[in-house]
């Protein structure tokens, strides 16, 4: 198989993109073999500076995560507040089949970057448009970002708590690579309708709107008017056998005990109480919810005294169900990540694994992932192909519109 | 830009069998059929247990079957026995109908209803065979029934990342990863019919709860591959910054403090909450101060939040320009203006659930469908069985063979 035989080979997508949900969508067509172009202010995208900036991000010597938001795509830098570098990238917008936005939408207005702005440029051209909060109303203009738009504005860390807790963290960037997904999709349909009928169009989606998405089930309860009771703490949790507990190790084993009847014995004799199975505050299901702080008690001495390994294997050999709960440096080692596709070797020597893109594919594989450009890298080659002569680049450079 | 629905759906005409369970892989139908697929759901004759999920105790109470709405609309139901002998001429000839087939039994399972890709790519070597799987179609997890909350968030290690330090790991909630990973299913099948439509050849494309999970977990996976460590997140009444914390409000709510310029913005952030005197105190003179007292400075601050409603302090707050963010509740969202402007809520036909959510696509040349009330197990069996071809005598044979539900 080679490059020319993926999917979305031959396709030409301009990322006008920052930060990881729209950027990320660029990514997964570059993974199925679009030639993804990353047009950058003089700066870079500020998402080449995340991991120092952002206090919640893990740190390394590799830039990691800006690795994985821009494999596979070659950089251009442009001053687009400069009219000779818009006169540039105007070359590079009548060639291309996508363009990704995720300008706010006041900023697109002054850029002339939206879509009414560039379709007489290239009619066939698809247009995907990411925002925080959608394309008109009252907040239409506000930043979105992943913890504001996709969980904070959506509900979704109100609604993850404990009862009387603090709302819900999420983990860097998880809303916005969801989002990216979707993003995908409208790309598609839209490229779908374009084989149909000629002519491109446009599509986008919004951090809000799949936040909601994927809370659907309780946002679709509030359109009825119900709400989702808060989940007890877990030292008074409505059930003892459905609870949460922690681990010499600071490891978390979450029993899933549904056949109670059966397993409550051997769950009583592999935390060393076999004495409790015949203690008459526990002996049915109704005694055990209605004591399950005392018994949560318990289990939560019990489970403290040995380490998670322990409690995996113990718990397995008396087919007592538990479900795991990974720390994220489990997941690079599991057998299993690597088997469903998702860890996967890259080119680039200080990487050398990475997280492939969730979609499979049959009848191809996703490219491999090389070293993400320097700022500009690719400035002279893709400006080159767009067209413009030695002296029209050597202009731009002049003129400061190009660094 | 504009969304108006001037021409037809992109996905007119294009035939799906929904032959899945519970909420990732139907979900996929369900944005296919909002955007003009003709979606046949294959159910057993008791129905697709997510039919009943609005009574599980993870669920909000309600007396309307709320979450069906949103994951059967557009569907028509056929109740298929599929361990039936009988019932197997008749997942053949719709395996032919289709362009799109989507499957989430367990490896297995599939293999014993001879329903793999291998099985049918002779029957219609143009269908886009969709697999959802829990972990995968190889490795020694591949048999285990996958769930959104074991899968997608426990395996992945995004339950024990998304923690405050010393607290028990993150809630998920009901279906959250299954409807992210519908999504990344669209995309696939999209990518097949892409393929499809170029060379004549169908194929094969899935995704699996777990491989969606490491993704939207992916920067600290891909962080946890190199040796990088999250780091803790601290919790709220414990903050390394004071200024760009959370504070619980008088009613419960919370507010998030993001007051990264707090060199500029002090003193008219101690007027703003009413305590002057603070900008004075020696204690919290300047930013290396108030960074170094953080919890001296939080112990001054969380009374005061403590003291009025959120409404109260987004009113206090939004005029004087400080910085602070919103924590909002599902409750306020189906009324926001905001929504309805980011097209997330849409108007059904069915009297029970008369709002719903849009799936998160946006289209500038067509609207998603309007849906009514969700089929009933089995209700469109005659219909499709006619239009498939099959006589009245023969749909007969099929009900007293038992093949039907």
């Amino acid at each position: 198989m080679t490059d020319s035989d993926l999917p979305l080979a031959g396709l030409r997508v301009l990322d006008i993109s920052s930060f990881i949900a729209a950027p990320a969508a660029a990514v997964v067509l570059g993974d199925w073999g679009a030639d993804v172009i990353k047009v950058e202010g003089p700066e870079g995208d500020p998402n080449r500076r995340i991991m120092h900036d952002s206090a919640n991000y893990p740190k390394a010597t590799v830039n990691y995560p800006w690795e994985m938001d821009s494999r596979n795509k070659r950089s251009l830098s442009l001053d687009l507040k400069k009219p000779e570098a818009r006169a540039a990238l105007d070359r590079l917008i009548e060639k291309a089949d996508v363009l990704i936005c995720n300008f706010p939408p006041l900023v697109r207005e002054k850029l002339r970057l939206a879509y009414d702005d560039v379709k007489a440029l290239n009619k066939r051209l698809i247009y995907a448009s990411l925002t925080g909060y959608g394309e008109t109303g009252p907040d239409r203009d506000r930043p979105g970002f992943d913890v504001t738009a996709y969980f904070a504005r959506s509900g979704l860390l109100d609604s993850q708590r404990y009862d009387g807790g603090p709302p819900g963290v999420p983990v860097p960037a998880q809303g916005d690579r969801a989002t990216a997904m979707t993003l995908v999709s409208a790309i598609l349909m839209a490229l779908m309708h374009r084989e149909k009928t000629g002519e491109g169009t446009w599509v986008g989606t919004s951090l809000l709107g799949n936040g909601l998405w994927s809370c659907g089930v309780i946002a679709q309860a509030a359109l009825a008017d119900a709400y989702l009771a808060p989940r007890p703490p877990i030292d008074r949790p409505r059930s003892a056998l459905g609870n949460i507990y922690r681990t010499k190790d600071d490891r978390w084993i979450q029993l899933t005990i549904v056949r109670e009847d059966k397993l409550w014995g051997p769950l009583a004799r592999v935390v060393g109480h076999p004495e409790l199975v015949d203690d008459p505050r526990f002996a049915t299901q109704a005694d055990r919810r209605a004591r399950s702080g005392e018994l949560a008690t318990y289990l939560r001495e019990a489970f403290e005294k040995m380490d998670y390994a322990y409690w995996q294997k113990a718990l397995a050999d008396h087919d007592v169900t538990f479900g795991v709960i990974s720390r994220a440096q489990d997941v690079p080692h599991d057998e299993q990540a690597i088997a469903c596709g998702a860890v996967v070797g890259t080119a680039i020597p200080a990487m050398p694994r990475t997280l492939a893109n969730p979609v499979r594919l049959g009848f191809a594989e996703q490219r491999m992932a090389h070293p993400a450009p320097a700022l500009g890298q690719h400035n002279e080659e893709i400006l080159r192909e767009a067209g413009l002569t030695v002296a029209e680049i050597a202009a731009l450079k002049a003129s400061g519109a190009m660094t | 830009m504009t969304e108006a629905s001037a021409e037809p759906l992109p996905l007119d005409g294009l035939k799906v069998l929904d032959i899945s369970s519970f909420i990732a892989a139907p979900v996929a139908a369900v944005v296919l059929a909002d955007y003009g697929a003709d979606v046949v759901k294959i159910e057993p004759p008791d129905g697709d247990p997510h039919r009943q999920n609005w009574k599980n105790v993870s669920y909000p109470r309600s007396n309307v079957n709320f979450p069906w709405q949103l994951d059967g609309r557009l569907k028509r139901s056929i109740a298929l026995d599929l361990k039936s002998p009988a019932a197997r001429p008749v997942l053949e000839r719709l395996i032919k109908w289709a362009d799109v087939l989507i499957a989430n039994f367990p490896p297995p399972t599939r293999e014993r209803l001879k329903l793999r890709w291998e099985d049918v790519e002779p029957l219609n070597p143009r269908l886009v065979y969709c697999s959802l799987t829990g972990y995968g179609e190889t490795g020694p997890d591949r048999d285990r029934p996958g769930f959104d909350i074991t899968a997608y968030f426990g395996r992945s290690g995004m339950l024990d990342a998304a923690r405050y330090e010393g607290a028990p790991p993150a809630i998920s909630l009901p279906g959250q990863g299954d409807r992210a990973t519908a999504m990344t299913l669209v995309a696939a099948i999209l990518m097949g019919l892409r393929r499809r439509d170029r060379t004549g050849k169908g194929g094969w494309v899935g995704s699996s709860l777990y491989a969606n999970g490491a993704w939207a977990n992916g920067t600290t996976v891909a962080g946890a591959a190199i040796g990088a460590k999250l780091p803790p997140r601290r919790p709220p009444d414990r903050p390394r910054n004071a200024l760009t914390n959370l504070y619980r409000t008088k009613d419960d709510r919370w507010l998030q403090l993001l007051m990264v310029r707090d060199d500029r913005l002090w003193e008219k952030f101690c007027a703003a909450i009413g305590k002057p005197g603070l900008a004075g105190d020696p204690r919290f003179a300047d930013r290396e101060e108030r960074k170094a007292r953080a919890q001296e400075l939080h112990d001054a601050l969380a009374p005061v939040f403590a003291g009025r409603t959120y409404a109260e302090w987004v009113t206090a707050l939004s005029p004087t320009g400080i910085p602070f963010g919103v924590i909002g509740r599902v409750a306020d969202i189906v009324d926001d203006e905001q929504a309805a402007h980011a097209g997330i809520f849409a108007d059904t036909t069915n009297p029970e659930v008369p709002r719903t959510l849009n799936n998160p696509i946006r289209l500038g040349f067509a609207k998603p469908r309007v849906s009514g009330p969700p089929a009933a197990v089995g209700q469109h069996n005659d219909e499709i069985l006619r239009e498939l071809g099959h006589s009245d005598a023969e749909i007969e044979a099929l009900k007293k063979a038992g093949a039907l539900g």
